[in-house]
């Protein structure tokens, strides 16, 4: 019966269906046992998911509703998992810089950290950077990550780094940063501390962050070229 | 014509009364939904052709037509000022559309230039404006510009953008782009004027995606000319629009502006889906651009999410049958934009023109701006060698059928499809051209030579 349940789990995140994947959820919380097989497999389907569309097989609307449905399924679970079961994850408060409204990267990006359990504070486009940097102490935020699509709003991403360092507070978060025209070279010599080729390297460029004892200025500039 | 001032009223109007939704729910349960309706009701599932990246099928194109007028009517626009979308009902759709020039001029005295409706196959010339609005750096763009505008092949200017003002960098939403309106007015008259081109039409501005440059170069004393140049009006995401269009749009008015480019992209794979939803989208998009900005020339290219240019074949097919839906079923000026992403001095930035200008010239579309040279990334990354390249392909291929276009297709797409993620950037401008005498490098040169061989191989008459 638990197994079952667990196999509809699959079902239920890639038809998209929260209804199904909360009641499924509120089932198995009754069973502390089978919680952790049951995270597994959610996390597994939202990974194929994932693949499936960096292959094109599927689409950005596809993938938002998966993530969503999986959300509403750890919202359930998260607070009856061990520690130990859980995996890394953090608050990540994300943008797209003053000047610039383009979205569907950035919305990318957001859909890849919700569906890996992450906390996504997403601030929308054409944001300020004071706006950024009092969002993310107000999240308390781990993480913030900037996209820029032109290199017309690209200075408003060194700008919030340039904020953080003017205000003493520039170890309080990793700052990411993405977007077409933003190569490596450019997001660490502005003084980033992680760059992402795309979407899907995104999350695991984070995961060393959140499990350093480092702080960000002190830590290599890090990049996934994927 | 003029900027009809009760249109502009309406659509105002319509920010203010349409209805509301949050981002998350109309890109999903509007725009996707509605998109995907429109997909099954005309029967338009699977009928992408990846074998075939050129469409010849007219009745195909003609039922994308219907499906992407009645997913504009379905869809409308979204102000992101207001959280309310601007809509239209089928009559006042093709008002729009009916009340949109069948040709204008654009220029003054003999570099005047004739901007009119193509049909797919059609032999009539279209305009070939260069270069898009990529990056460069303040020492590069008078002499860059020169070159681009001594190309015979070349009608108008657009771009390029500049990356500083008076060494200042440049900021999107900013005072200085305001004065980067003027000033790069002021660099583009030079330009032509030291390649003999003085009149030359040019779209304002490149270098400003808000409209703070606009104000700043368009119809002010010695800036961009309201009766000779277009304004550029883009709106940047899926069926959504804001007032910062709005505003380039008011200010055409007050200005006694007369030339509207209204234009935009949808992202394959993004919230449109496959090439099917995203060539209904592009239709749709159109429509709806015409009608909210008065569009004189008007297109919302694809862009394939998967590597951000539209030459593989997916977005081959999808840009194509789009452009064929809108010029065999209206009289608009059509526009649209191939983009390419390999760099300058590669073949592969050649092939990519190559494909994607056959495939726009004979799917009946009448201006195209390019050229998207290393896919507009990197400061510096185009050259005038390239544009050449782009204007000789498009003209050349006026007139040709679908048919040659798909075979251009097809032989030319398998020298570059397994590059288009992992990307060559080529070389910048100063690498490929020696920057005192304007002339490529003998290596950039050979590539142009060996792929125009090819072109003309191919079956494309060059003069």
């Amino acid at each position: 019966m638990i197994n079952e349940k667990i196999t509809k789990i699959k079902t239920a995140i890639i038809d998209g269906d929260s209804a199904l994947a909360t009641s499924i959820a509120n089932e198995l919380v009754a069973d502390p046992d089978s919680l952790n097989e049951a995270v597994e497999i959610a996390t597994e389907t939202i990974r194929d998911i994932g693949d499936q569309f960096e292959k094109g097989d599927i689409f950005v609307p596809e993938m938002i509703i998966a993530a969503e449905t999986m959300q509403s399924f750890m919202e359930v679970i998260k607070p009856h998992l061990e520690g130990g079961a859980t995996r890394v994850t953090g608050t990540i408060v994300l943008a797209t810089v003053k000047g610039d409204i383009h979205s569907i990267g950035k919305d990318i990006v957001a859909t890849r950290y919700r569906a890996s359990g992450f906390e996504v504070i997403d601030l929308g486009v054409d944001v300020k950077p004071m706006d950024i940097i009092q969002s993310a102490e107000q999240a308390n935020a781990q993480l913030i990550g900037l996209s820029a699509l032109m290199t017309t709003s690209m200075p408003y991403q060194k700008e919030v780094i340039d904020l953080l360092t003017e205000l003493n507070q520039r170890d309080d978060f990793w700052v990411l940063l993405g977007g077409g025209p933003v190569t490596p070279e450019y997001a660490e010599g502005v003084g980033a501390d992680g760059w992402a080729a795309t979407a899907a390297g995104a999350v695991p460029l984070t995961e060393p962050m959140l499990t350093t004892d480092g702080k960000p200025t002190a830590t290599k500039f890090m990049k996934v070229e994927r | 014509m003029t900027i009809d001032r009760d249109r502009i009223l309406e659509v105002l109007d319509k920010t203010h009364s349409g209805p509301v939704y949050k981002e998350r729910d109309y890109n999903i349960e509007v725009v996707s939904k509605n998109l995907k309706n429109a997909v099954t009701k005309y029967g338009l599932e699977k009928t992408a052709d990846r074998a075939n990246p050129v469409n010849m099928d007219d009745d195909l194109a003609d039922r994308y037509y219907q499906a992407g007028f009645e997913a504009a009517i379905n869809i409308g626009l979204m102000c992101r000022d207001t959280s309310r979308v601007i809509t239209f009902n089928r009559e006042e759709l093709q008002a729009g559309i009916d009340a949109a020039p069948k040709e204008f001029w654009l220029g003054d005295g003999n570099q005047r230039v004739l901007y009119q409706h193509r049909k797919p196959e059609d032999n009539k010339l279209p305009v070939w404006t260069v270069p898009l609005s990529i990056a460069v750096t303040e020492d590069v763009f008078l002499p860059l510009v020169e070159s681009l505008a001594r190309i015979p092949q070349v009608d108008a200017l657009e771009g390029p953008s500049l990356e500083t003002v008076w060494g200042h960098p440049l900021r999107s939403g900013s005072p200085y782009e305001h004065l980067a309106g003027r000033y790069q007015a002021d660099l583009m008259r030079e330009a032509i004027k030291r390649a003999g081109r003085e009149g030359m039409p040019m779209d304002a501005v490149g270098s400003s995606t808000t409209h703070y440059g606009v104000l700043g170069g368009y119809g002010v004393p010695g800036g961009y000319h309201p009766k000779h140049d277009l304004i550029l009006i883009l709106s940047i995401a899926d069926f959504w629009t804001s007032y910062e269009s709005l505003f380039k749009l008011t200010h055409a008015s007050v200005t006694g502006g007369k030339y509207i480019s209204a234009s935009s992209w949808v992202m394959l794979g993004g919230y449109a889906g496959g090439p099917e939803g995203t060539a209904v989208a592009s239709v749709a998009y159109t429509l709806l651009m015409i009608a909210a900005f008065q569009g004189s020339r008007t297109g919302v290219p694809p862009f394939d999410i998967k590597y951000m240019g539209n030459c593989g074949r997916r977005a081959q097919w999808a840009l194509g049958i789009a452009n064929q839906a809108v010029s065999r079923n209206t009289e608009i000026v059509v526009h649209s934009i191939n983009n390419q992403v390999a760099g300058p001095a590669t073949k592969m930035l050649l092939y990519e023109t190559l494909v994607g200008m056959t495939n726009l010239a004979a799917s009946g579309v009448s201006n195209v701006v390019g050229t998207r040279s290393a896919g507009g990334r990197r400061t510096n990354y185009l050259s005038p060698l390239e544009h050449q390249f782009g204007g000789e392909v498009y003209k050349a291929a006026a007139g040709i059928s679908r048919e040659h276009a798909n075979s251009i297709a097809n032989t030319f797409i398998p020298k570059y499809e397994d590059m288009l993620v992992e990307q060559p950037d080529g070389q910048s401008f100063q690498e490929c051209y020696n920057v005192e005498t304007l002339e490529p490098t003998a290596e950039w040169q050979q590539m142009y030579d060996e792929v125009r061989d090819e072109a003309i191989q191919a079956g494309l008459n060059f003069p």
